[in-house]
Order: C-alpha cells, then structure tokens, then sequence
C-alpha cells in the first residue's frame, strides 16, 4: 500500500511537472510572438501597404527584379550590401534584409523573379547578418578589448569573401528547386 | 465634396492593402508559429541549456580536426538551445583568437534554420518569412526552401568560420609582430 502511494505520488509529480513545463511553454511562445513577431508584422504590412499603393513598387520592381532574377544581379547585390562600410549600417534588427526579402517576395508572387532564385536571394539580401553586433557579441563571449579591436575589421573584411562565396553556393543549391514539376 | 471623399477613400486605401497584407500574414504564419514555439520551448526545458556548456568546453581544442566542432556543431547547438543572441555567450569558453570567428559563424546560423525552426530569431523571421510569402502566394510548397536554406546555411558558417579564423589569425600575427617603431606607423596607416 506504502509502494503504491509513493508511485502514485510519483506519477502526478512528474506529470504535473510535463504539463507545468509546457503550459509556460505556450506562455513564452504567445509572449514572444507578441512581443517580437506582431509589431514587426504590423510595421512591414504598412511598409508593404504603402509601397504596392502608391506605385512605388512598380518603381522599385522594375530596379530590384533585373537584379534579383540572375546570378550575376546577385552577386553584384552582395558585393554591395557586404561593403565594410555598408554592412555594420545595414545590420541593425535585420530591418533592411527583412524589407528587401518581403519585396522580393512580392516580386516572385507576380512572377518578375523566378521561384528557384529564393534560395541565393536569402543569401544575397544578408551578408551584412550581425555586422553591426560585433563589438557586443564578442562581449558576450567575454572576449578581451584587443580580441574586439581586431575582430571586427577580421569580420568585415571576411564577409567580402564569404558573402559572395555563399551566394554562389546558394546559387548551385537552387539547381531543381521548384523546377522538377 | 466628391473630390474630398474619393481623396478619403485613397488615403484609406493606402492602408487598406498593409492591413489586407497583414490578415495574409496573420493566418498564414501565427497559428504554426505560435505552436511550434511551444513545441521548441518544451523541448529546450527538458533537455536543459547549460549541458551545451560542456559540449563547449569539448570544442575549443584547437587543431584542425576540431575546426568542424567549433564552427559547425557549437554555432548550431548554441544558436539553437540559447538563440539570438545568446547563442554568442558560448564564445567564453573559446580561447580569444578563435572568438571573432566564431561569433561570426554563429551570427550567420540565426537565419537559415527559421524555416523550420523560427524560436532561434522570431524577431527577425522576415528575412526568411517575406521571401517565402511569395511562394506561398504562388502555391508552391516551402518546405524544399527550408531545408536548402538551412543545410547551404551549414556549410555557410563553416567557410565563415574557417576564413574569419584565418583573417584574424594574420591580423593578430601583425600587431604582435610589429615592432614600438612600427607600430606608431600601423596605427597612422589604419
């Protein structure tokens, strides 16, 4: 009988424990979301809004679209969002990437860029990821002040390297991406 | 008085098109979203972040053959068990010339997995998410994307790593190299 309480304890705690762990789970995912995901959301559809009524899509479609929809375009499109100049300006929140990559979005709906080509674009419209987070993610790594010194010029001047290299790679990947069917 | 309301109805409309853009959004990417967070955060509340911390420890060995662990395995483990951004803190357990390199191979690992999974950079989901709203809109299924983006991702901060450890190791071998004289000279010309 002694046995049997004891596991019985046993059983609900620990459930109790899985449903505790995942209610506070969905609590944390509804957080986030409300926190993070919603005001950008609400944010890129009034940007998106504006530029599809006022005509300015058309604008930027007809720049942006040629661009996007070949591998050179691409790479040029790197180049210049890599330059250690532009990059550490083009870094913040991710806002730049994230409203070039919804035009370009809009752009393969109306079929101005080819499907396949989504997969190099992500790769095109972000060589600059983190470039202006340098000095604060070394030092949440607790890295020295001379590691910072030398870090970020390090990275910057890799991402010339890498973020052509990773377009081009991007690109080769994209062979029978939405083309088999 | 026409002129006045049909110049209402444009500037509503301006917005009407961001808020029917927004209802597109709302269906088609909260309700999954939504759940796979808590399936992600359960998951991370069970297995426990801090025994990353001794995978870390393991990775920063240096020599070749760990080159993969620390500029593939850790990024990814860490950006996906601490996410955006304190994916970056396990640099602490690397020694200082290996830091920049790493930080920049994990930085590059917070986008590509948010096809699948979004809670390592809900933030920064459009990067991903805005692109792949216009295949949606085209009907085409996105989970060929996903997969490609994350694998090409993969070998993304591998190189990244690899180059960036290079790039600083020549930097830092030139500061300490340079002698009082031609330091002064270094620090002018930079």
């Amino acid at each position: 009988m002694k046995g049997l309480t004891a596991l019985l304890e046993r059983i609900g705690r620990s459930v109790g424990g899985i449903v505790g762990a995942l209610y506070q789970a969905g609590r944390d995912a509804v957080e986030t979301v409300l926190r993070n995901v919603l005001p950008f959301m609400v944010f890129i559809s009034l940007v998106i809004g504006i530029i599809n009524a006022s005509g300015i899509g058309d604008f930027i479609a007809e720049t942006l679209s040629p661009l996007a929809s070949s591998a050179i375009g691409l790479i040029i499109l790197t180049v210049i969002v890599a330059l250690p100049v532009l990059s550490p300006l083009l870094g913040p929140g991710a806002v730049i990437a994230q409203i070039i990559g919804t035009l370009l979005g809009s752009e393969i709906a109306r079929g101005n860029i080819p499907p396949q080509y989504s997969l190099p674009a992500l790769f095109a419209i972000n060589p600059q990821v983190g470039c202006d987070f340098i000095p604060v993610g070394l030092a949440l790594g607790e890295a020295e002040p001379e590691t910072v010194e030398v870090g970020v010029p390090a990275v910057l001047f890799s991402r010339m390297i890498t973020g052509p290299i990773a377009t081009v790679i991007a690109y080769f990947a994209s062979f029978g991406l939405y083309s088999g069917d | 008085m026409d002129a006045l309301a049909r110049l209402a109805e444009s500037f509503i409309g301006l917005f009407q098109e961001g808020a029917d853009f927004f209802v597109a959004l709302l269906t088609g990417i909260i309700p999954l979203l939504l759940v796979l967070l808590t399936f992600v955060n359960a998951l991370i509340r069970f297995i426990g972040p801090e025994r990353i911390d001794r995978f870390a420890v393991f990775a920063a060995r240096p020599g070749i053959t760990f080159l993969p662990l620390r500029y593939l395995v850790l990024p990814v483990l860490a950006v996906f068990f601490l996410t955006n951004p304190m994916a970056y803190t396990m640099g602490r357990f690397l020694p200082e010339r290996y830091k920049p390199a790493f930080y920049d191979s994990a930085v590059s690992f917070v986008h590509p997995p948010l096809g699948i999974f979004p809670h390592v950079n809900p933030g920064e989901l459009f990067v991903y998410a805005g692109i792949a709203a216009g295949l949606t809109r085209l009907d085409l299924p996105l989970g060929d994307l996903a997969i490609r983006y994350l694998l090409v991702g993969l070998v993304v901060i591998l190189i990244r790593g690899i180059v960036t450890e290079a790039i600083t190791a020549i930097m830092m071998g030139r500061r300490t190299g340079a002698g009082s004289s031609e330091e002064t000279a270094e620090g002018a010309r930079a």
